[in-house]
């Protein structure tokens, strides 16, 4: 575990080379929550409430949303993983004595652990600068759920970022299914709208699936909805998590014999 | 004349040289199509969502947000085809001091430049928006008369020459500092604003941001209003003065920096 923590430690260090990344990430999450405050307001010039949302809890939303997803900043892995089997740089992980998945979470668990602060303080301006009544529930129970909802969230996108960049192993071309990946993710986590806006069918399909407990459910809590779903939340995650595992392990284990070392 | 000639011969052997490149990897031929289309798929998806819960957006219904979608897209797909892949290697040609060669070329290093990386696996994207451009005038009800629709086509040419200039001003930044990172940050967050944004949202400080210093909101937002007839006169003529305005600033910022480029060194 210590081998680990001192992963994390190195990254968190690092994180302070690019100090002008820091501030542009914290600055850039204001297009979110602009577009939301932006194309709310106009839509609740007309009517009070739309669906669940008034306008202060939409856009109450749209920041912890922002706030949460620019914690998730996992989809470089599968490119670093995918150029490194390409180009033979992988070896650099199988020869070091830790698990690269495990390398892999330590390092994200570190630059997380670097923004989290930044984020915050990001989130708070905001709501100061658009002068939002930010609504956040005050149930700790659900506080709670919602933190380990989001935090399996986090684990389950570096699982799925790596197991795309391990399938460097199998297949050639991954780069623009990754795109078109991001571009999905960006609504199914949502994103773009709260999930909560589609027909109710849509939704209850969509709750099956793991990117519902991204973002998307853990912002809802947060902003005093969904609360019912707060526990089955946790399982239902956790259980994609065990899933997703279990593929990165057969998938690992057939095509690792794959890579000779010296790119594919 | 003899210019023109000379332009359009080169054009054509680099456009006969770019499918020969693309043949190769088949796949990324239509990568850029995959792309897009499903990023302007999930605008589609996300605006029928928010319309499920409201009639308008302002005074745009459906309609009116699907014509804009499509039209933001059929911008994208045809700078993809034309002229993206190219206008999009200039920093690099910079920092490299690749650009020398295009210097020593008896031709414009910008035409050139333009040109030579030219797109055809983006065209289906160009099939795709004006699909979702019909879709949308279908849901409007309108009848689309010859006069509207050259109107429309007139401000898509005006609107894709803005998206030109923008891209070529923001790319031309490495001739005069050393890094230019943040510059494709902000335009890639400017363009993904306004792509989910229509300009009639905006007011105040923003519409300033986005109308006049950073002009993506006028880019899809007046060949909508020319369609639905929701454009007056000086909208009009604003829309051609940015046009006109970007396009001198183009030209003064590439060319005064191309006297501050060092070669390798700049």
């Amino acid at each position: 575990m210590y081998k680990y923590w001192e992963i994390s430690k190195t990254y968190m260090k690092t994180q302070l080379v690019w100090r002008a990344d820091v501030i542009f990430n914290m600055l850039f999450t204001i297009t979110k929550i602009l577009f939301a405050y932006l194309l709310w307001g106009m839509v609740f010039k007309d009517k009070d409430v739309a669906g669940m949302f008034t306008f202060h809890s939409m856009v109450s939303y749209y920041i912890t949303s922002s706030f949460l997803s620019q914690l998730e900043m996992f989809s470089g892995i599968s490119n670093e993983i995918y150029w490194r089997i390409r180009n033979g740089t992988f070896s650099k992980y199988m020869v070091i004595p830790v698990g690269i998945e495990k390398y892999f979470l330590a390092m994200e668990a570190g630059v997380v652990l670097f923004y989290i602060l930044f984020d915050f303080i990001a989130a708070l301006v905001w709501v100061f600068i658009f002068q939002i009544d930010f609504t956040f529930t005050n149930n700790p129970v659900i506080i709670v759920c919602a933190i380990v909802i989001t935090l399996l969230g986090l684990v389950f996108m570096v699982q799925l970022n790596y197991l795309l960049g391990i399938m460097g192993l199998k297949y050639q071309g991954i780069q623009t299914f990754l795109m078109v990946k991001d571009n999905l993710v960006m609504l199914v986590t949502g994103g773009i709208v709260p999930l909560a806006l589609f027909p109710g069918a849509v939704v209850n399909i969509l709750s099956f699936m793991p990117f519902y407990y991204v973002t998307y459910l853990p912002s809802m809590l947060f902003t005093g909805f969904c609360h019912d779903e707060a526990f089955s939340g946790i399982f239902i995650i956790l259980f994609w998590c065990i899933v997703l595992q279990v593929v990165i392990n057969i998938f690992w284990e057939k095509n690792v014999k794959n890579f000779e070392g010296a790119g594919i | 004349m003899v210019n023109l000639r000379k332009n359009m011969r080169v054009l054509k052997e680099m456009v006969h040289l770019r499918f020969n490149n693309l043949a190769v990897s088949r796949l990324d031929f239509f990568a850029p199509f995959l792309i897009d289309s499903s990023l302007f798929l999930v605008q589609i998806l996300a605006f029928k969502a928010i319309y499920s819960n409201t009639d308008r957006i302002g005074n745009w219904r459906q309609g009116e947000m699907v014509v804009y979608i499509g039209t933001f897209s059929l911008l994208n797909a045809i700078n993809m085809v034309i002229y993206f892949f190219g206008v999009n290697e200039i920093p690099q040609k910079i920092r490299s001091g690749g650009l020398d060669l295009y210097l020593s070329k008896p031709i414009s290093p910008l035409f050139r430049l333009t040109f030579e990386n030219i797109s055809p696996g983006s065209l289906p994207l160009v099939a795709l928006s004006v699909c979702i451009i019909l879709y949308g005038i279908n849901i409007l009800d309108i009848n689309l008369g010859i006069v509207q629709a050259g109107t429309y086509i007139f401000w898509i040419l005006l609107m894709e020459i803005l998206y030109y200039d923008m891209e070529v001003i923001i790319r031309s930044v490495p001739l005069y500092t050393v890094s230019m990172a943040r510059m494709e940050q902000i335009e890639e967050a400017g363009l993904g604003l306004c792509m989910k944004l229509p300009g009639i949202a905006l007011y105040g400080i923003y519409k300033l941001f986005f109308y006049l210093i950073m002009p993506y909101g006028i880019m899809a937002t007046l060949p909508v209003q020319s369609i639905i007839k929701e454009m007056d006169l000086w909208t009009g003529i604003y829309g051609i003065f940015v046009v006109v305005l970007f396009s001198i600033i183009t030209c003064i910022i590439w060319k005064c920096g191309l006297k501050h480029y060092n070669s390798a060194s700049s």
